[in-house]
């Protein structure tokens, strides 16, 4: 790839955004409605098309090539010595500069493509809002940030776009600052993400300052292509991080997953996410379904080699996201807020992502994050529409009936479903069938990880169509819901396309029955992630195959005998299993646990230093040193009586003592 | 020659301690004024002195020096004393003493 075309491509993709956020923030929402408008999703769709023209000129090469590092500028050169790289004492050195490959191209593309929708889609959304213009501004700033997260070749931009993110997030989640609802769940999210970064940095630290070169020196570096080219495997003996599965290489292992986990709401720190439906709906949709908290599995997929190396961390993060899948489709189907059904289904299906990058099928998990942004950007969207035209009404019980009066919403409500659901020829089928199927080659040795991962279809498509039938069909229960109305044109066409979308993108990694050995899409990631390792044969892959349809469908079937036909009771779980009901019902009262367990103590603490330490120690310190100045300066005043001869004779006074003492010391 | 040098720099410092006296116990402004004058002067005889006792041109080039510095000071503080004396004040040091305020 030409380098020149690729830095001014780059600087395009970065730029737009950022001038347009620029602009957007310094006129502080004086800029007219129509400028905003058109420069909010313009400046993400010319980004998208920059990106566009980036993938062209990178499937001009061929798939060796396909990788580019290009330099804007050298931010931070501490290092002593020589130019050339080798020096003595290397110190940090990082450039802002960013790498261009596949994997790279595939965030760049859905960041801005589907981002930009969703900008499109927000013009009707926001229209009545009166932080119209702050709206924008900060959707752009996520957009920026996310770019610099992707595209960072240094291990500091990612962690600046780590941040970044994270404030962005912050900022839409409180987006409506009158509401206190929405401040404490915009806190919250920032709180869990800083936990996460903490666990990032300390990773990047422990990379710093361990990694060794090909002689067994330490290289400090922070530049990522370096890193892993020392770290991967049998680079050589004395290098990278240590042994295999050593500790080191597991404790940046884990400390990089813990970063992946409040990024990607995973259990431990995955609390945050439904709360952030306190949003508006095209943040959930851009921030917490496409692209931010898939930012996780893009961190592991991207430090492969790292995981590679830590088969134990790597087991860590698969446990962990196979686990979250489940808790969270559990949790899914009790839920009667249209946004946190959603929110859940988001945190189950980026569980399997994990899970996918966990076990090695890094490419699997890749595709899911791809074909998973645009069906529940979609599904999000359609949702905002169903709550635009409720006025802003979320809960699925007041619903009903709403096909009659919104059928194009419907329609697109019920392909983002089955996409999710992973019906055949629905995109969610082809990514949930690689990576399940991948899941059983690759996972630990032990099938029942693919089992639980299976068995999360019937959850998925249970929850999923519950909604479905309980918001869109039988008859309308409630004044808003019999007089709902079709969204307006501006909201109605993202909604198609991304319904288009999720209805084909599938069949890119269609694999011709063994006919190509690798499918598009992994031959697409595969200069940077390589192929999968192992292979199912083709009678388990086939059966596997079978077994996620038909529990897909079986979730489907019960969530039809449930809510549509009603010939199963509704009451049949929480009478005959009421504490499993109680449990889903409650989130498996991680809330509660974290209150008891952390924020209790946490405000005790706080009280205490209020009512004890503060008015007993500091105040009386701080009281003590004013008011010691405050004596001194008194007496000291009684110096300035204001007249002249006194002030000179002073002077004099000082000036022979220092004659004197000065002829002291010559003698 | 060398036998006049204490008698310089006794001059010197007799100017001084008269100027430096002077500028203590007088009232008028011009009169202190004269008497820092008388210093500064007394300041260039020590300066020039020692100058033609090392055979350097330092001394003397810094007494210049001092010359130029005094007659701005001077500038400055006539235009004090005038400025005072317009606003219909005695030229009294003692009763100047607005600054302890």
């Amino acid at each position: 790839m030409n380098p020149q075309l690729t830095l001014v491509l780059s600087a395009v993709v970065l730029g737009l955004p950022t001038a347009s956020f620029a602009v957007n923030a310094v006129t502080a929402g004086r800029l007219p409605r129509r400028v905003v408008t058109y420069l909010g999703p313009g400046s993400v769709l010319g980004s998208f098309v920059a990106t566009l023209v980036l993938l062209a000129t990178m499937l001009a090469q061929s798939p060796s090539h396909r990788g580019i590092t290009v330099t804007f500028w050298d931010w931070l050169n501490a290092s002593i010595g020589g130019g050339s790289g080798v020096s003595a004492h290397a110190g940090l050195s990082a450039a802002f500069s960013v790498r261009i490959d596949p994997l790279a191209i595939l965030m760049m593309l859905v960041i801005t493509g589907i981002g930009g929708l969703i900008h499109v889609y927000s013009v009707g959304y926001m229209a009545e809002d009166p932080g119209f213009n702050r709206f924008f501004a900060l959707m752009n700033l996520f957009i920026t940030s996310m770019l610099v997260l992707v595209m960072s070749n240094s291990l500091v931009f990612l962690i600046i776009g780590w941040a970044m993110v994270a404030f962005a997030s912050y900022a839409l989640i409180a987006f409506w600052y009158q509401r206190p609802s929405a401040v404490v769940a915009g806190r919250k999210a920032f709180i869990t993400q800083v936990i996460g970064d903490v666990g990032l940095v300390l990773a990047a630290f422990l990379i710093f300052l361990n990694l060794r070169g090909p002689s067994g020196r330490l290289l400090h570096t922070v530049d990522l292509q370096t890193i892993f080219a020392n770290v991967g495997p049998g680079a050589h003996f004395h290098g990278g991080l240590g042994p295999v599965g050593g500790g080191m290489v597991t404790a940046i292992g884990i400390l990089l997953f813990l970063g992946a986990a409040a990024k990607s709401a995973q259990w431990p720190l995955h609390t945050w996410l439904p709360d952030a439906m306190e949003g508006p709906t095209p943040v959930s949709a851009l921030i917490h379904a496409a692209t931010m908290v898939t930012a996780g599995v893009y961190l592991v997929a991207r430090f492969h080699p790292v995981f590679q190396q830590a088969p134990v961390a790597a087991g860590v993060v698969a446990v962990v996201g196979i686990g979250t899948a489940l808790m969270a489709g559990i949790i899914g189907c009790t839920q009667y807020d249209i946004k946190r059904v959603i929110a859940y289904s988001t945190m189950s299906q980026i569980g399997l992502m994990i899970f996918a990058v966990g076990v090695g099928a890094y490419s699997a998990g890749m595709f899911q994050f791809f074909t998973h942004a645009c069906f529940k950007a979609l599904l999000f969207l359609a949702a905002g529409n169903v709550i635009h035209a409720l006025h802003d009404d979320q809960d699925i019980r007041v619903m009903g009936g709403l096909r009659r009066h919104m059928r194009w919403t419907f329609l697109a409500f019920t392909t983002g479903s089955l996409a999710l659901a992973g019906i055949p020829i629905f995109a969610g089928f082809f990514s949930k069938e690689e990576l399940l199927g991948q899941g059983l080659a690759l996972g630990p040795a032990v099938p029942w990880l693919w089992v639980i991962g299976v068995s999360v279809n019937v959850l998925t498509s249970f929850y999923i169509f519950r909604v479905v039938w309980v918001a869109f069909t039988g008859d309308p229960r409630s004044e808003n819901a019999e007089h709902a109305h079709e969204a307006p044109a501006v909201m109605l066409l993202p909604v198609l396309v991304l319904a288009g979308l999720s209805t084909v993108v599938g069949f890119l990694n269609i694999d011709f029955a063994g006919f190509a050995p690798v499918t598009l899409f992994q031959a697409f990631l595969q200069p940077v992630v390589g192929v999968p390792g192992a292979h199912a044969s083709a009678l388990v892959d086939g059966l596997a195959l079978l077994a996620g349809v038909l529990l897909s469908l079986l979730g489907l079937g019960v969530a039809w005998a449930v809510y549509g036909k009603q010939v199963l009771s509704r009451e049949l779980i929480p009478q005959r299993l009421p504490w499993l009901y109680q449990l889903s019902f409650r989130k498996f009262y991680w809330d509660e646990v974290y209150d008891v367990a952390l924020v209790t103590p946490a405000l005790a603490l706080a009280t205490g230093v209020r009512r004890v330490l503060e008015p007993g120690v500091f105040d009386s310190a701080v009281g003590g040193v004013r008011d010691a100045v405050a004596q001194l300066s008194a007496d000291l005043r009684t110096f300035q009586t204001g007249f002249l001869k006194d002030y000179a004779l002073w002077f004099f006074f000082f000036a022979v003592l220092g004659v004197v003492l000065m002829g002291l010391r010559l003698t | 020659m060398s036998g006049l040098f204490p008698g310089f720099l006794i001059l010197s410092a007799a100017m001084f301690a008269i100027g430096a006296a002077g500028v203590l116990v007088r009232r008028n402004p011009i009169v202190v004024f004269m008497c820092i004058e008388l210093m500064l002067n007394s300041a260039n005889l020590a300066l020039v002195t020692y100058a033609r006792y090392t055979h350097t041109m330092a001394g003397q080039v810094f007494a210049l020096i001092v010359i130029a510095v005094a007659a701005s000071e001077v500038v400055v503080g006539l235009a004090l004393i005038t400025g005072v004396y317009r606003s219909g004040r005695r030229l009294d040091l003692d009763e100047l003493s607005e600054m302890s305020e």
